[in-house]
């Protein structure tokens, strides 16, 4: 089986080299560009997107993306089966939890959840098309850059939307490199929005490189305005170190996520539910999401206890062994599974009241510990930690170190709780408090990492009212 | 005699031996097992987990293997702690924290590697002289390696036999006047110690623009891997320099792999084609396996190594290691460490999280 990835403009060349990634029996072709090539990609995009996508309205824009993203809901349309039959193949996970989680991500990128992302960041979104007057005097107008590259990573399947997307609605040209691990959804959405809108074929290109690669990145940062960087730390700063000071960057690291469960939603007709929703936020993705959790603190005082409720998680956990299985792993990620299982089945010894569950497969793990253990992440694939706690104000003191890392917190509380607690957890670097089952699964125009999708990317150019009044004298018609 | 006392006794028949059948091997190990099932309580609380007694074990294969790391975490030791003739450690920085490997007697440890050191390395040679690239036995008293060492010049080494080491690293004015006299004499010289020691020993001679050819043979044994210690050479052009600096073949140039959490050493039979089939001799087995299920792998499929080592008998016979293998006639070949997975999406990865902790929280 051999699938095509990217999407590069008209440049007036044909003939590209062709990188070929292996996944299982499946090749997909990715172009590889000369710098020579790049070179004229990026002129080609710059000029394109500033001669149409500028000259669109931001709502005809939105109604690109609407019809592209219905083409992918729809499951009889050619891409969406597309996906449906490689990104399993691809990824590795379950597809049936591809199918799923493809479904609910995308529904946040038709129309009105995209009209929400606007008006979450600019009050009035009609300032990316043209001035608009200001409360205070004077005129505002919001503008994109020319050129923004995206440099993906990851194997989620299909995360680069959001910046992709982002990156559109504020009029830019985009070049993004995929990741290897996931080479294939920007590509497809990239000649679907040319399917629906043939004007746009010059407003963005979809390459891959390998990272790290200097030759290609330093002459694309050089002329880009903006670099979108995912991906853990050290190739961040790799990255950062590469780009010049006059183009902006926006780094996105690896996260650490966890769950609160308040001794409210522990009651013997609640906790079940509660658990399995936890189960739920750990099967998706298996974890390797940055809104992953990698473990639960669960609170004493409840009908159910802790100890209780990792035994839940532990049932549940096994449920969805069966209808989602986990991904393949590699050698790599069973040795340091096992390993991780291991050590901590070593220290019952000196720590009785842990407990370790799972099954002989190590399909997954529960470890079940008593207050005061320290936070620390899983080793992914199923590999959770259940912590008891008393108070909030217990666990806040072992989290705090990690607080650049930190994003979302699943909670299963009272709304009393909610904002008190949510108040606790931002104080500590929180960015995203949601409910259990719906970690994975972020709102449309949430605050990524705690940032503003739309507004991190323009510019705002003021007329200030001073020059409008003075402009005035010079009117023509002046009496 | 007490039960430890017995055990030692018929293990070092059992070295001594070196004839042993598979069965002879079997009934050794789970009498080993029952013993260190007994007396060595975190590794009884860890076989009851997984349900695995004495009187369920039927052959070596299903004693319950302790993952290496667990060294680290508990005193694994049939004996009190306190009394142990030896304790190893590694030299593991995670953390700060080193895995700890107490010997209650260093007695079959050292008969260990003494039969097998003979029989891999030495050979025909009854002694030979030697020069090591590590420090001493002294300046680190808690390395096995060190011990290794200094215990093959006790037993095999010439009486000029020395160290090259100084506080400075290579003592580069000993090392050129060892080699030269080995060059003019004729008389067979061993180079011995670690792996990325050898490499700095590249660059210094490079430096000088020397190169050697020692006497007929002579030999290099080399261990360890480079540990951040040096660049990261290719093995292939590991053994080519070798043999470029010191005229040594490569069948002569040996390496050895051992671990401080195994009281046995694995070697090779040279480097002519690497990776080099490693073996170990019969009171040690291995098996590949995949960790997830702890099955063993089909012969030729990739897998972690997992050691029963007979002479670990006041610890924990059987370990599972980080390496990565794979099973060939005639033993097994390494194919490196198992490095942390790294993140696939864009979750932490604990690797990132541990040296983002280490930075912070010291």
């Amino acid at each position: 089986m051999r699938e095509v990835a990217g999407y590069i403009p008209e440049i007036g060349e044909e003939e590209f080299e062709q990188k070929i990634l292996k996944f299982q029996d499946l090749e997909v072709e990715i172009p590889l560009l000369t710098k020579k090539q790049m070179n004229k990609v990026i002129e080609t995009v710059k000029k394109g997107s500033a001669e149409t996508l500028k000259s669109l309205t931001v709502s005809e824009i939105v109604n690109i993306i609407d019809k592209v993203t219905d083409r992918l809901l729809d499951r009889s349309s050619s891409y969406r089966q597309k996906a449906e039959k490689l990104l399993p193949i691809v990824t590795g996970y379950d597809e049936e939890m591809i199918r799923l989680a493809l479904t609910s991500y995308l529904k946040s990128f038709r129309k009105h959840e995209l009209q929400r992302f606007l008006v979450e960041d600019l009050a009035n979104p009609l300032m990316l098309d043209d001035f608009q007057p200001r409360v205070k005097g004077g005129f505002s107008t919001a503008v994109g850059p020319d050129l923004i590259t995206h440099v993906w990573s990851g194997n989620v399947p299909a995360l680069p939307l959001w910046s992709f997307i982002s990156g559109l609605l504020v009029k830019a040209g985009n070049i993004g490199k995929v990741s290897s691990a996931e080479p294939l959804f920007a590509g497809w959405f990239a000649r679907l929005i040319v399917e629906v809108e043939p004007r746009l074929a010059n407003c963005f290109a979809v390459v891959w490189w390998k990272g790290g690669d200097e030759e290609r990145e330093n002459s694309l940062f050089e002329q880009s305005n903006l670099v979108i960087g995912y991906g853990g730390n050290q190739s961040l700063q790799s990255l950062q170190s590469r780009i010049p000071i006059t183009t902006r960057f926006l780094p996105f690291g690896h996260k650490v996520s966890f769950g609160i469960v308040s001794n409210a939603a522990l009651d013997s007709q609640k906790a079940w539910r509660t658990a399995h929703q936890a189960a739920l936020d750990v099967v998706r993705y298996d974890q390797q999401g940055c809104y992953s959790p990698h473990l639960f603190y669960v609170q004493n005082g409840g009908k159910v206890s802790p100890r209780e409720f990792a035994r839940y998680m532990a049932t549940e956990l096994d449920n969805f062994r069966k209808k989602y299985p986990r991904r393949t792993l590699s050698m790599e990620e069973s040795a340091s599974l096992a390993s991780w299982r291991q050590k901590e089945e070593m220290s019952l010894f000196s720590n009785l009241n842990k407990e370790v569950l799972g099954n002989s497969a190590n399909d997954w793990t529960v470890v079940y510990e008593e207050e005061n253990a320290d936070f620390t992440p899983s080793p992914l694939n199923r590999a959770i930690r259940v912590i008891a706690f008393e108070k909030i104000e217990d666990i806040l003191p072992s989290i705090k170190p990690y607080r650049s890392f930190l994003q979302t917190v699943g909670m299963a509380t009272s709304p009393k709780e909610l904002f008190q607690w949510a108040k606790n957890l931002g104080g500590i670097g929180v960015t995203r408090i949601t409910a259990l089952g719906s970690m994975t699964a972020p709102e449309a125009g949430w605050h990524h990492d705690g940032r503003f999708n739309l507004l991190d990317l323009i510019s705002m150019v003021d007329i200030e009212s001073s020059a409008e009044e003075d402009s005035e004298r010079f009117a023509p018609y002046v009496d | 005699m007490n039960q430890q006392q017995e055990i030692i006794k018929d293990l070092s028949q059992f070295i001594k031996n070196n004839q042993t059948s598979e069965d002879d091997f079997n009934k050794l190990a789970l009498r080993i097992f029952t013993y260190q099932y007994q007396n060595n309580l975190p590794y009884q609380a860890f076989c009851r987990q997984k349900g695995k007694t004495p009187r369920l074990v039927k052959n070596w294969m299903g004693i319950p293997f302790v993952p290496i790391n667990a060294f680290k975490e508990v005193p694994l030791t049939c004996t009190d702690p306190e009394k142990a003739q030896a304790v190893f450690m590694t030299s593991g920085t995670t953390k700060g924290i080193r895995g700890k490997h107490y010997h209650s007697t260093l007695e079959i440890r050292e008969l260990s590697m003494i039969v097998n050191f003979k029989e891999r390395f030495m050979k025909d040679t009854e002694k030979i002289r030697m020069g090591v690239l590590f420090p001493t036995e002294s300046e680190l008293p808690n390395s096995s390696l060190a011990h290794y060492l200094a215990l093959g010049v006790k037993e095999f080494g010439t009486e000029d036999s020395c160290y090259l080491l100084n506080e400075k690293g290579l003592d580069m004015e000993k090392v050129l006047s060892e080699l030269e006299h080995a060059e003019e004499t004729g008389e067979p010289y061993a180079l011995l110690g670690a792996s990325y020691s050898f490499v700095h020993l590249f660059e210094e001679l490079e430096k000088l623009g020397k190169t050697f050819h020692l006497p007929k043979g002579s030999m290099v044994l080399d261990t360890g891997g480079y540990k951040n210690q040096s660049k990261e050479l290719e093995l292939n052009e590991f053994y080519q320099l070798l043999s470029t600096f010191l005229g040594v073949g490569l069948s002569d140039c040996i390496n050895m792999y051992g671990v401080t959490e195994l009281s046995t050493q694995f070697y090779d039979d040279g480097n002519e084609v690497v990776p080099s089939v490693k073996s170990g001799p019969n009171w040690i087995k291995t098996r590949v396996i995949n960790p997830l299920t702890g099955e063993e792998v089909a012969k030729g499929e990739p897998g972690v190594l997992v050691h029963c080592d007979l002479a670990n008998f006041n610890s924990v016979t059987t370990i599972l290691t980080e390496d990565l293998g794979v099973e060939v006639d005639g033993g097994f070949l390494l194919l490196g460490r198992v490095q942390g997975a790294e993140a696939r999406g864009c979750s932490i990865a604990v690797e990132e999280f541990i040296n983002f902790a280490k930075g912070s929280l010291k």
